[in-house]
């Protein structure tokens, strides 16, 4: 009757033990790296020192990608307050006693990003040119790219009955093909923002910091965060106060892949847990019969 | 070789009536959402994406049907046939939570025509930890409907010798038993885990108190202390055959293995938080230490009411002990991803009342369901 503690353990043993392994082994043998840049991603360059706040990026944004104005309350005043599913791109204002900042936000298109990786029916893809885009044929509005993305960027129509997910994409077919370049560095009346090959925009950055090292946070924001990400930030406040987090070297995804890949890679350990406990219970068969 | 019966009696009684126009409140608000959308009805927003809906419905729902594994677990893995009286419950208590749980993600996803990509091949996306969780839970629940189909198929098996259809399949899933319930132990521990490791993704944006690369393996741990208590809890409420000594000490001993399995996560869970520097913030005062607290006060009154052999035989220690275990593996799971999640400061979420009504209302159904069968189908052992 009584249920020996010892037989238990053995048997959670040894039910568990592929999952209990895999992430302590995830450190060695199947880890993945953090995805690589590549020489063809292409990208954009923000250096806060050059803009002057006059949001021509965000109404360029709009009319290329065919966005609604966001009015207030009482229908007078036009400018969006944050990203949200009207609106893929936004100037912002950081302000202290020693002067004023601005920044850019929009999809970073991170080198390894967390929401492609999370995605489940893959509706998020990492294009051969770096742009992360999303394909609404194949969404199925879980949103988990909302909950995992760490710039919190993706945003879903929740007043739709049907909504989509809305992010920028580089205008990869709305100005891009068109013009060369997304609407909002094309627009931008100072080079605040650039366009150009991720791998070059770098170069320039570090060239500009070279340069001017007095008026810029000795950082490039992007060569590494997070992995890295094709948008990349020049600033002359530190980038935490402009609202962009700080994260580690590498990239979320490329963890949680090692551990999910140890788990599950060539479907082996369950199999073999699977094979496991279908020959126990099939000992086990006669014994139930008696009962 | 089993004594299951119907437990009878009428099926239209005032519980089942109140029960009802619960559903009936949560049916109109789904038909807004339907129509309106999600925002609408929820307070759902682009900062907290996921609310109730996907943690009360399908992480809290998930665990708290878990008695069919860990039941699969004790009768046939390690050959406790005695304990077979509990597998039926259990097993339809987990079928129809796991069914619901399935439900809720037809409201909660934006692109609900979308999940059946889940299962196109040119859409499924292998590397993803939900990819995983969503193709487990769905071959978990043709599991679950292959255990329980005996029930139902007694019900139409004459008295005495003669074989008719539901017979020969009654004898045909009794041979192939042993592969179901293997399945029936894997496809949970697969995806109890995946329910962990999603949050993983989620990064800094999920405090240190609960963010940890094996949280995969802790929602593991905790499924299966939370699977024994919900099994005793439900005995108490539906048999509760206390007069039957060896009943009540089958009961205890479900409780002392809860009990051990707990201690495991207890100390996993502690050597995480101090390993991710959340000890600091575990010691400091603000929302998310009261609940990370919370969890634990939970955990040691549970621990409290069941501390030795003499109290894990009464009835009233084995149903409060394992309510409140529940309790405090329910709230880890809410505190991972509401409590804990923070994707911009000072986020704050609590559900609509829309949104929880629908949730209570499916969640009503579920009961009435339940109740309805175990009144017409040969699901529990009462001697």
């Amino acid at each position: 009757m009584e249920i020996k503690r010892r037989n238990f353990l053995k048997g959670l043993a040894g039910a568990g033990a592929g999952v209990a392994a895999a992430p302590l082994i995830s450190g060695t043998a199947l880890a993945r790296e953090s995805k690589k840049l590549q020489e063809d991603h292409v990208g954009m360059l923000y250096d806060n020192t050059r803009c002057v706040g006059c949001k021509s990026c965000e109404v360029a944004c709009k009319r290329a990608n065919n966005l609604p104005v966001e009015l207030d309350a009482s229908g007078i005043y036009d400018a969006p307050r944050d990203l949200s599913e009207k609106t893929m791109n936004i100037i912002k204002m950081y302000k202290d006693e020693e002067g004023q900042a601005y920044v850019k936000r929009q999809c970073m298109h991170c080198v390894d990003p967390s929401c492609v990786s999370g995605c489940p029916v893959s509706a998020l893809n990492k294009e051969p040119n770096g742009i992360v885009t999303w394909d609404p044929d194949a969404c199925c509005g879980c949103r988990y790219c909302q909950m995992n993305c760490p710039f919190n960027i993706p945003k879903f129509q929740y007043n739709d009955f049907y909504g989509r997910i809305v992010k920028c994409e580089m205008c990869i077919n709305t100005n891009l093909p068109k013009q060369g370049q997304p609407a909002c560095t094309e627009a931008c009346p100072n080079d605040a923002v650039i366009f150009g090959k991720v791998t070059s925009l770098l170069d320039e950055a570090k060239r500009r910091i070279k340069q001017s090292p007095h008026i810029y946070v000795n950082q490039v924001y992007g060569e590494k965060e997070g992995g890295g990400t094709s948008v990349i930030y020049l600033s002359k406040v530190p980038f935490e106060k402009l609202g962009l987090p700080n994260l580690p070297d590498h990239s979320q995804a490329s963890v949680s892949e090692s551990i999910q890949h140890s788990l599950y890679q060539g479907l082996i350990a369950p199999i073999v847990i699977y094979a496991g406990l279908a020959a126990i219970a099939f000992k086990n068969r006669s014994g139930d019969k008696e009962e | 070789m089993d004594h299951a019966k119907p437990t009878g009696g009428k099926i239209i009684t005032p519980p089942i009536l109140f029960l009802s126009l619960l559903f009936l409140i949560g049916f109109y608000f789904l038909v807004i959402r339907y129509i309106y959308g999600i925002g609408p009805v929820s307070n759902l927003s682009h900062h907290q994406a996921w609310g109730v809906w996907k943690v009360l419905g399908v992480l809290v729902g998930a665990a708290l049907v878990n008695g069919g594994y860990v039941t699969a677990f004790v009768v046939y893995i390690m050959n406790k046939g005695e304990y077979h009286r509990f597998v039926r419950q259990a097993v339809l208590f987990s079928l129809l939570g796991y069914s619901f749980a399935g439900i809720s993600l037809a409201y909660d996803t934006g692109r609900y025509i979308g999940l059946l990509n889940f299962f196109i091949p040119k859409y499924m996306q292998t590397n993803s930890v939900l990819f995983e969780v969503g193709i487990c839970i769905t071959a978990y629940i043709v599991i679950l409907g292959i255990e329980i189909l005996p029930a139902f198929l007694e019900k139409f098996m004459p008295e005495g010798k003669q074989q008719n259809w539901a017979g020969s399949l009654h004898a045909f899933l009794n041979k192939i038993l042993f592969l179901t319930v293997a399945f029936g132990v894997l496809l949970p521990t697969m995806h109890q885990s995946g329910l962990g490791g999603l949050a993983f993704l989620f990064g800094q944006k999920l405090s240190p108190l609960w963010q940890t690369p094996l949280i995969s393996l802790l929602y593991v741990i905790s499924s299966i202390f939370m699977g024994f208590c919900v099994v005793i809890a439900l005995e108490c409420v539906t048999v509760a055959d206390f007069k039957n000594k060896s009943y009540v000490n089958m009961l205890g001993t479900m409780m002392k293995m809860a009990f051990y399995v707990a201690i495991l996560y207890v100390i996993l869970r502690w050597i995480e938080v101090i390993r991710n520097g959340g000890a600091g913030l575990a010691a400091g005062f603000s929302f998310e230490s009261g609940f990370f607290w919370l969890e634990w006060v939970l955990l040691l009154i549970g621990f409290y009411l069941i501390r030795n052999q003499k109290t894990r035989l009464s009835p009233r220690n084995l149903f409060l002990g394992s309510c409140f275990l529940l309790a405090s593996g329910l709230l880890y799971r809410i505190n991972t991803y509401i409590i804990g999640y923070e994707s911009v400061p000072g986020l704050t979420y609590f559900p609509s009342l829309p949104e929880l009504m629908i949730s209570i209302g499916m969640f009503s159904l579920q009961i009435i369901i339940f109740i309805t069968i175990i009144k017409i189908f040969p699901v529990i052992t009462k001697e």
